[in-house]
């Protein structure tokens, strides 16, 4: 009874908040959900990768870098929407995944977690250190007249593009849970990611599962990629700061949870922007990511103590 | 009879590096420095590891010590030297503070959080700007010993054989077995009458002590910081790589790995002045994936084949 | 005793480069980024163009060229190689200010003449104080900037009198250098009640930011006759798409970021924006120096200069190699009076002299330009004498 009680008490106070910012400050609510939308679409892959094949990909932001280039190059070649170019972009990171699977992660899985970490980390430099080998520091960007797309509302302009990517960080969650509860792959893959010894006798192919699953990831990776060049300019560190981003949401949400990561971005993305609707705390709207992230992670382990 | 050798063997290597500035002119002072400094972080980080901790605070921890000592000079006009002390006291009176909420966490959430809080005080430090210089940062009157390349250089020796030498403690002490039996099974070892936290505590405490002070060190030696430069992500990643690559768990392994990449990335830059660090990254992923154990574990395996009978320590 | 070993030391290495035959540039810049890449390229370019005709002295100049990885330590260190290993006779190069103020307390250790090519924050002239005489700085300082602007706005202002500026809005990425342009905006714009001042930070998106939504509401809120971001290139577009979206239409846009994006001339966002800057492709029109230094890196290296810093670079050979001409030697004590006496007539459009700044007696260029993006090329709108082209005003309505 008391439980249900909180639950009410909870989503009443939740709505009230809500509200209230929508009169008093209504573009604290949009930006941070489109925000939102962006986080999350870059951490679920990540989240999937974790939740299953159990290995943290510090390389994560450079796919996305890899598939942002190749959707670059194609778009500007061909003249190509970089929506169409969502599909040859997927292909191309899906197979650069399980190709860097293939050589490097599946020999350190039987590693400990900590080889696997900085041999992603290794990767990860490697990938933007070519790149910029390549296509120097200097940032490049397509401009599309859509991602200016605004409405109105009375005095107020705000635009309303960047809600694209809340789309794909919905489209993910819903195919992710379709894939992994409703495929023989996907429940395959379920299992694996939760005992994978016990997946193994019961003749599951582990290994060819975490390539799979590995290229899945790495595909939901260039798709988001594709779409990222229209609204930022690419450059070759422009993954890594959503790498550590990536990795802190899913550590709020718990691993294993997808959608509970675009709860958290949704948390993160409008924090911040209500921080940085006011002259004073404009400059702490970085502190309050990491104050709710321990925040969070503490009040989950205290709860677990007393539970 | 094993141990007296590698006491000495420790004796004649500390004798030969205390005599470097002898012969090594001011640049290969300062590249040594900087090995000895991602030593030392590296072999503190070691220490937390042994019992099972992953920290992505290193940064946190020097960067704290770099901007107490510099601060402790520039607002409190402390003495240089006197403020390395004091900022190694600092970090590990805030790491004393921080370990009663942290230590309870495990695994990857305490990771996440150590790198948090590495965050808060970098973003703290960029934003207190009549306090702190703000993102500018701050220069200091002067650099510790006027900038004499050798006393710099026995400056940041000592951080080091004092790092070491708690390292080493740590191993031939109580504290080995504690930690490891934590890093094993902490169920078995809380019934075995261990005091995890006391221990985990301990073991967070002198290594963040560690790292604020050769945060302090570094800060005096260059006379400049800045939240950037003091709270680098490359304090945490690399002393990590290092480790890893030299062998975890272990005093030997960490120095291997620092000298190792620390000479690596310097030799690579003057070849390879455009790209080197792909070089650096392409070595990391091979050792990780060929030598899995680290130099010390094929070390081990290399004396291990060599020595048909009896069984080798650990 | 210090003192006498560092007159052996000095002497010492002095003879070497006279038996050697060669004169020895040390130069530290961050090569992995454009900004220093190219800036490095277009030093080299200067040397080989030097070599090729003849030298100077009879003696080839020698570049190297060390990494500071955009990192204080690694600056200083590089700073320490040059000099005690590779005895180079002159430093060049920097970008970033806190590079250089981590290589300060080693310049000083060694006396050695340096023209610096970056640097812009008033921390490191105060850390190097007023007896560095050995140290010529090319790039102006922050409150040079400011000045410059602030007489710019003014003249422009004056010539062109449908150009009205009373309110001016500063959006500054939260870092060093967004800080020190508002500092210096802040104290050149807003001092004396001329004009309105007020500002907002923002994360950039070269750094893991990109979203100007708040920014952009408190600018639009101020109403500011003038809009200018201090930023990367990565904030260009992103921050116009985001502008047009809320309907932001200030009178004048500007942009000062160390470089554009590749692309940036073909969007249609681009046109009419202004920037500050120190150089561009279109002063080839007005400056012969500009189009034999443009036409040999574009010949040499098959791409364009991105940035100011490939000129400035460039500019930083031709001035230490025109002192030692007329020093006649290498040696440091004359060939610094011989660098007071520069007049070169850089690929900047301008001639390069040294007078003092607020701290230090040789301080290069003190002016800045400012520019307007007409047609996908950035044309000079201000000083008159340099310009290529008249301003158009105001900044054109996104929705008609």
């Amino acid at each position: 009874m008391a439980n249900k009680r909180n639950a009410t008490i909870t989503v009443a106070l939740i709505t009230a908040a809500v509200v209230a910012i929508l009169i008093w400050r209504p573009t604290v609510l949009i930006y941070g959900l489109q925000s939102a939308g962006l986080y999350a679409s870059i951490a679920i892959p990540m989240g999937l990768i974790l939740g299953i094949v159990h290995i943290v990909n510090l390389a994560h932001g450079e796919f996305m870098m890899l598939a942002a280039y190749a959707t670059y190059m194609l778009c500007s070649a061909t003249g190509m929407d970089p929506f169409l170019a969502m599909v040859p972009a997927a292909l191309v990171t899906a197979a650069f995944g399980f190709v860097i699977y293939k050589l490097t992660i599946k020999q350190a899985l039987k590693a400990p977690e900590l080889n696997q970490l900085i041999l992603t980390f290794g990767i990860g430099i490697s990938m933007t250190q070519i790149a910029n080998l390549f296509f120097t520091s200097q940032t490049r960007k397509l401009s599309f007249d859509y991602v200016s797309a605004s409405i109105d509302i009375g005095d107020l302009s705000f635009g309303i593009y960047k809600f694209v990517f809340v789309g794909i960080a919905l489209l993910m969650i819903v195919g992710l849970k379709l894939f992994l509860t409703k495929t023989t792959t996907g429940k395959a893959a379920l299992a694996v990611g939760q005992n994978p010894k016990g997946a193994a006798i019961v003749g599951i192919d582990v290994d060819k599962t975490y390539g799979f699953v590995f290229a899945l990831a790495s595909a939901l990776v260039g798709m988001m990629g594709a779409v990222f060049i229209t609204s930022s300019s690419i450059f070759p560190a422009v993954g890594s700061p959503f790498t550590m981003k990536s990795f802190c949401l899913i550590a709020m949400a718990g691993v294993g949870n997808i959608p509970g990561i675009l709860s958290a971005s949704i948390l993160l993305g409008v924090s911040e922007n209500f921080l940085k609707a006011f002259r004073g705390t404009r400059g702490w709207a970085d502190i309050v990511f990491f104050v709710l992230i321990i925040t969070v992670i503490l009040g989950r382990s205290i709860k677990g103590k007393k539970g | 009879m094993k141990l007296k050798s590698s006491y000495i063997a420790a004796a004649l290597a500390a004798v030969v590096f205390l005599a470097f500035p002898a012969f090594l002119g001011a640049y290969y002072l300062n590249v040594a420095r900087s090995v000895m400094t991602y030593m030392a972080l590296a072999i503190s980080w070691d220490m937390l590891l042994r019992s099972g901790q992953i920290s992505f605070g290193i940064a946190g921890l020097f960067g704290l010590g770099s901007y107490a000592s510099a601060l402790a000079v520039l607002r409190g006009g402390m003495d240089p030297f006197a403020s390395i002390i004091f900022a190694a006291v600092f970090a590990g009176l805030m790491a004393f503070a921080l370990g009663f909420v942290i230590l309870r966490l495990r695994s990857m959430y305490f990771s996440i959080t150590t790198l948090a809080l590495m965050e808060i005080f970098r973003i703290v430090m960029h934003n207190l700007h009549d306090f702190s210089g703000g993102p500018e940062g701050v220069v200091l009157p002067a650099v510790i010993f006027n900038g004499d390349a050798p006393a710099l250089y026995w400056l940041c020796l000592s951080g080091l054989i004092i790092t070491i030498g708690v390292s080493w403690y740590f191993e031939k002490s109580k504290m080995h077995l504690a930690l490891t039996a934590i890093r094993n099974d902490e169920t078995s070892a809380r019934s075995n009458g261990v005091d995890i936290f006391k221990y985990l505590l301990i073991a967070f405490v002198v290594t963040s002590t560690l790292q604020g002070m050769m945060g302090a060190i570094q800060v005096q030696s260059y006379g400049f910081t800045a939240p950037d430069t003091a709270f680098d992500a490359n304090f945490t990643l690399l002393p990590l790589a290092m480790a890893l690559l030299g062998g975890i768990h272990s005093t030997i392994g960490p120095m291997a790995g620092a000298i190792l990449l620390g000479i690596a990335s310097e030799w690579l830059k003057l070849q390879i002045p455009y790209g080197h660090l792909i070089v650096y990254g392409v070595i990391i992923i091979l050792v990780i994936l060929f030598m899995p154990q680290g130099l010390l574990g094929m070390a081990r395996r290399m004396m291990r084949s060599g020595r048909k009978a009896g069984a080798t320590h650990e | 005793m210090k003192k006498a070993l560092a007159v052996i030391a000095i002497v010492a290495m002095a003879v070497p480069v006279f038996a050697q035959g060669t004169i020895k540039i040390g130069g530290t810049w961050p090569l992995g980024d454009i900004t220093g890449k190219q800036g490095s390229m277009a030093a080299q370019q200067a040397v080989d163009e030097i070599n090729a005709a003849g030298g100077i002295l009879g003696k080839q100049l020698e570049l190297i060229v060390i990494d500071d990885e955009l990192k204080a330590d690694k600056g200083a260190a590089a700073v320490e190689k040059l000099v005690t290993v590779d005895n180079v006779d002159v430093l060049m190069g920097g970008m970033a200010s806190g590079v250089a103020l981590g290589q300060v307390p080693a310049m000083k250790k060694y006396g050695k003449i340096v023209i610096a090519t970056g640097a812009a924050s008033y921390k490191v002239e105060e850390a190097l104080g007023a007896d560095a005489s050995w140290y010529f700085h090319l790039h102006p300082w922050d409150y040079n900037q400011g000045a410059s602007y602030a007489q710019g706005w003014e003249e422009i202002q004056k010539k062109y009198s449908s150009v009205k500026i009373k309110k001016i809005f500063l959006a500054y990425e939260e870092g060093a250098f967004g800080k020190s342009s508002w500092d210096a905006t802040k104290v050149q714009f807003g001092t004396g009640g001329r004009y309105a001042i007020d500002g907002a930070p923002f994360k950039s998106a070269a750094l893991g930011g990109g979203d100007y939504g708040s920014m952009l509401e408190a600018a639009k809120a101020f109403k500011p006759d003038l809009f200018l971001w201090a930023g990367y290139d990565a904030d260009a577009l992103p921050m116009l798409e985001q502008a047009k979206a809320m309907n932001f239409n200030p009178g004048i846009y500007l942009g000062a970021p160390p470089g554009w994006p590749i692309g940036f001339q073909n969007s249609k966002l681009a046109n009419n924006v202004m920037l500050y800057g120190m150089w561009a492709p279109s002063i080839n029109d007005i400056s012969a120096a500009s189009k034999k230094f443009y036409d040999g890196f574009v010949k040499k290296y098959k791409s364009e200069p991105a940035t100011y810093f490939a000129p400035l670079s460039y500019s930083a050979v031709y001035v230490y190699a025109d002192a030692v001409k007329l020093a006649g030697t290498t040696d440091t004590a004359a060939v610094i009076k011989a660098l007071e006496a520069t007049k070169y007539a850089s690929p900047l459009g301008q001639t390069i002299t040294f007078t003092p700044s607020n701290i230090i007696k040789h301080q290069g260029i003190k002016n800045q330009k400012i520019l307007q993006w007409q047609n996908g090329r950035q044309e000079v709108i201000w000083p008159f004498e340099s310009a290529t082209a008249s301003p158009v005003y105001p900044f054109p309505k996104w929705k008609k």
